[in-house]
């Protein structure tokens, strides 16, 4: 009934070219879809895939080469094609409003929030000053901004990650805009804060009834907030349906293909495989005649080179680009040898210790701004970044470690690995001291001990060649004979599936998953015992980050390679680990084997991780755990248990956890490997509830 | 039961300087009959109806094809639209039955919604029949009973009474004065899952009422 005014946005056989030298180039070719009042419909693939392309097309923002070449895109009934000047101003202003992936480039850096905020109300609709300035107020308490008025006085620097995408979204929602984009609006955040903008993004569309498009690789986000998804793949729509079609009866083999590229929270490497899409999705100047994924597919046949399938409604009810979508059957589907994914020994016993820390702290000195603090009277203050780190990792194991952005994680691993030394404990690589200045350590402990880095652009000389990357620490170790180099790197590079054409290449001539493949290939150049990963797959695509996982537990297979793993995904590091361990504000909470973290009994900050971990399966329910606020600031953090701010089951203990804030917590023994931090006696952290329960269709 | 919950948010609009012959286009392709016009930030200035499309043979100067081509190349929106000035619009917060004697009072079809003078949404004579439908349970199954009390306090907790009594649960209700009857109220109530004749027989027995209609829908 809602929809007797049809749909919002509706469009039909878009296709979008960008003039280039010597012709042009069709990014988004034959899109389809429409959406309406108070719906959300996700939009994923890989990135190059046309999302954003698509969202651009609608805004007509798509720069001074590009322009829609076919096709109708029609707002409210009204066209867009072809619309421009006053007209288009009036529409960006009023009734559609986009919501990007980073917030901090959304809003001005030198304004303070409240004026850019205001300026939305006092130029569109010509409001008040002081009336806007209320209504700015009352929106940032709609999206739970605590404390709302004194935001207004902020400038963007001031506010954290979290709540500066919020920001941005209050700031979309001022107009009541009839159609919101939101391109990747979670992407940047930790899952607790994503939880919460995931719930605010479902609840705003409801109440405002918004139509809103939500671009997104993330399957795991679109399960939580869409209604339904189109599938885009190399600039088309391979498939369109209800989420929970798209999750329990994908049709497209691409759709498949990515829903086996994900881990499952809960699944792990001894019983679950990830399987890679093989090859890699083409330029758009290069596309495949016939079925555009054909090169991909394992299903190609004859007809596919040959003839291009058109967008058709299966008897599910679901869309599909794919001549034998009814003849497909996932359940029977077989790896091809080329993404086989490791095999591994299920029983594979890890060594000794090879890294023990016994209670490593980390602290950085802060200066004050007072004249006592300049003139060195004040009292010193620190950030404590990493408190009390005890822990031994097994030779061949692999530990992950997961926890909010701003807990430790980085710091912890930036201390073994010598690029900040430690404020006190001890760090025992291989029985030897590594607690001391990096500039004492010995050669060959250097060697063992190699990182691979989150963003492989800026850890890579963008001058240096991928060969010689590859092959200084090679020549600085001195562990393969000069003549060898060469032939040695080659090697390198085809273990990480790359081969020899990749040796000159420079890195500005790499996608980011052959990067961070180059960087890893660098850290492992020297033969280490121990890797240091932070983040090494968060950001890269599904497929990529499934071979990238892939790629290294063949070679911990193969050289018995320790692993230290950052991760901030949950379903990764469940998947990727044999020991996790959890860290808030520079303390340890958890710590033990995985399947230990990821059931009953959880610390209580361990069980609302897990419940804001976004699944790629609509029908799995979880608990709805979310915390309050964001992470308290490392220079004074809370006394007695860091954690009792945000604690959301301290009510269970006498006195509402008065002994959470005066005492610090007892390390509780589970197993002899599992520990927990916190006042809650086992026998209350035994009786809460698993976190993610299946559907009851399921059982 | 409040117009906020009822009308249809985000409405199409046209803005003032738009011919008139796309504002008829758009309500012919998107099946619809009133069409606010606003200008920057959704500020209504003024509403367009088919019956404002309509233009007259007696204002046109001659009926030559040239000419009739020639004032609809040049007429836009704000030329037929009814001015803001005439423009009977509602809040979001007020209650639906106000809303509907609004238009039954003016005689028309649809009231924008409007807070600060600006559009937020739109309320047609549609959206009111539907919350008709809704109230007396239009489109689910179950028997539909009316019945004429007497126009007292306490007759229609007798109703109410009865069924709860037997387990059942009502699903929709509604009263009026009874037509032509003075000093006599019927109630429409839908109840489900319950055969026929047993709800009738329980109705029956409570004393003052009548059961006007009885069917199941």
């Amino acid at each position: 009934m809602k929809n007797k005014l049809g749909p919002v946005l509706k469009l039909e056989d878009v296709a979008v070219a960008y003039k280039v030298r010597g012709g042009e180039i069709e990014a988004v070719q034959n899109v389809s879809f429409e959406i309406n009042r108070g719906e959300t419909h996700g939009i994923v693939g890989e990135s190059g895939c046309g999302k954003s392309t698509v969202a651009w097309a609608i805004l007509n923002f798509l720069g001074a080469n590009g322009y829609v070449k076919r096709g109708s895109i029609k707002f409210l009934g009204q066209e867009l094609v072809g619309v421009t000047g006053e007209e288009l101003r009036r529409l960006r202003g009023d009734q559609i409003a986009m919501v990007y992936q980073d917030p901090m480039q959304a809003l001005n850096p030198s304004m303070r929030l409240g004026d850019q905020m205001s300026e939305v109300l006092t130029v569109h609709q010509q409001m008040e000053k002081t009336k806007a300035e209320k209504r700015c107020i009352e929106m940032l308490e709609r999206v739970y901004m605590p404390d709302a008025a004194n935001v207004m006085k902020r400038y963007p620097h001031q506010i954290s990650g979290g709540q500066q995408q919020r920001v941005v979204i209050a700031m979309a929602l001022l107009n009541n805009p009839a159609l919101l984009i939101m391109d990747e609006p979670t992407t940047a955040l930790d899952v607790t804060v994503e939880a919460a903008v995931l719930d605010l993004i479902a609840e705003l569309r409801r109440d405002f009834d918004t139509a809103i498009m939500y671009i997104t690789h993330n399957l795991g986000v679109v399960a939580r907030v869409s209604t339904r998804v189109g599938v885009m793949y190399a600039g088309e729509m391979v498939e369109r349906a209800t989420v929970e079609e798209i999750y329990k009866n994908p049709q497209h083999p691409y759709t498949q293909g990515l829903i086996r590229c994900v881990p499952k929270l809960g699944a792990d490497k001894a019983t679950s495989m990830l399987y890679p899409i093989r090859g890699r999705v083409p330029p758009p100047n290069n596309r495949p005649s016939g079925c555009i994924f054909g090169p991909r597919c394992d299903y190609v046949q004859e007809r596919c080179r040959a003839e291009r399938p058109e967008l058709r409604q299966t008897e599910g009810g679901s869309w599909v680009r794919c001549h034998f979508a009814e003849e497909i059957d996932p359940s029977q589907w077989t790896s091809s040898d080329e993404v086989a994914p490791p095999k591994l020994d299920a029983d594979k016993q890890h060594g000794d210790p090879i890294l023990e820390l016994k209670d490593l702290r980390k602290y950085y000195q802060v200066q004050g701004s007072s004249l006592k603090d300049v003139i060195g009277l004040g009292e010193t203050r620190y950030v404590k970044a990493v408190e009390g780190a005890n822990f031994s990792v097994l030779q061949g194991s692999t530990l992950g470690i997961v926890g909010e952005s701003g807990c430790g994680k980085s710091t912890l691993i930036k201390t073994i690995i010598g690029l900040e030394d430690p404020t006190s404990g001890e760090a025992k690589f291989l029985g030897v001291d590594i607690a001391n200045n990096i500039s004492s350590r010995q050669q060959h402990l250097i060697q063992e001990l190699q990182m691979v880095f989150q963003n492989p652009d800026s850890t890579m000389n963008p001058s240096y060649t991928v060969g010689q990357q590859i092959g200084r620490p090679m020549k600085h170790f001195g562990t393969v004979p000069k003549n060898q180099i060469r032939s040695e790197v080659i090697k390198l590079l085809e273990a990480m599936r790359l081969g020899e054409n990749y040796y000159d290449r420079l890195p500005r001539q790499l996608s980011g998953g052959e990067k961070q493949r180059v960087g890893i290939a660098r850290a492992l150049a020297s033969h280490p015992d121990l890797v240091l990963c932070d983040e090494p797959v968060s950001a890269l695509d599904v497929s990529v980050q499934a071979a990238i996982l892939n790629l290294l537990l063949e070679i911990q297979q193969e050289f018995n390679t320790t692993l230290i793993f950052i991760a901030h995904d949950l379903s990764v590091v469940r998947f990727f680990s044999d020991q996790v361990a959890v860290m808030y504000l520079g303390q340890f909470m958890e710590i033990g084997p995985a399947e230990a973290i990821y059931a009953p009994p959880y610390h209580p900050y361990s069980e609302a991780l897990l419940s804001a971990v976004p699944i790629p399966d609509p029908t799995v329910k979880q608990k709805h755990i979310r915390l309050k606020g964001s992470v308290p600031s490392a220079i004074d953090p809370p006394g007695g248990c860091r954690f009792h701010t945000r604690c959301p089951r301290r009510e269970l203990l006498p006195d509402g956890g008065k002994i959470c804030e005066v005492e610090t917590p007892p390390w509780r023994q589970v197993t002899e490997d599992h520990r927990i931090f916190c006042h809650l006696p086992l026998e209350i952290l035994s009786t809460f509830d698993p976190v993610i329960s299946e559907s009851k269709e399921e059982i | 039961m409040l117009v906020k919950d009822y009308m249809t948010r985000h409405p199409i609009m046209i803005s003032p300087e738009t011919l008139a012959t796309k504002a008829q286009h758009i309500m012919f392709e998107n099946k619809i009959r009133h069409l606010p016009v606003v200008g920057d930030g959704k500020r209504l200035l003024g509403l367009i109806t088919r019956n404002r499309l309509r233009v007259p043979p007696t204002d046109l100067p001659s009926l030559s094809v040239w000419e009739i081509s020639r004032i609809l190349s040049e007429l836009t929106v704000k030329d037929v639209m009814v001015k803001q000035a005439e423009l009977i619009t509602i809040s979001q917060e007020a209650v639906l039955e106000e809303a509907a004697k609004i238009m039954i009072d003016n005689k028309i079809g649809c009231l924008p919604v409007v807070e600060d003078g600006i559009v937020v949404g739109i309320l047609t004579e549609v959206d009111l029949l539907a919350e008709l439908s809704s109230l007396l349970g239009g489109g689910v199954h179950g028997v539909r009973v009316t019945i004429r009390v007497p126009d007292r306090p306490g007759e229609f907790v007798k109703v109410t009474g009865a069924i709860a009594a037997q387990g059942w649960g009502m699903y929709s209700s509604g009263g009026v004065p009874s037509p032509k009857v003075p000093d006599y109220w019927d109630m429409v109530i839908k109840v489900r899952d319950v055969p026929q004749a047993d709800l009738v027989a329980v109705l029956e027995k409570i004393e003052g009422q009548m059961i006007v209609d009885v069917r199941e829908i």
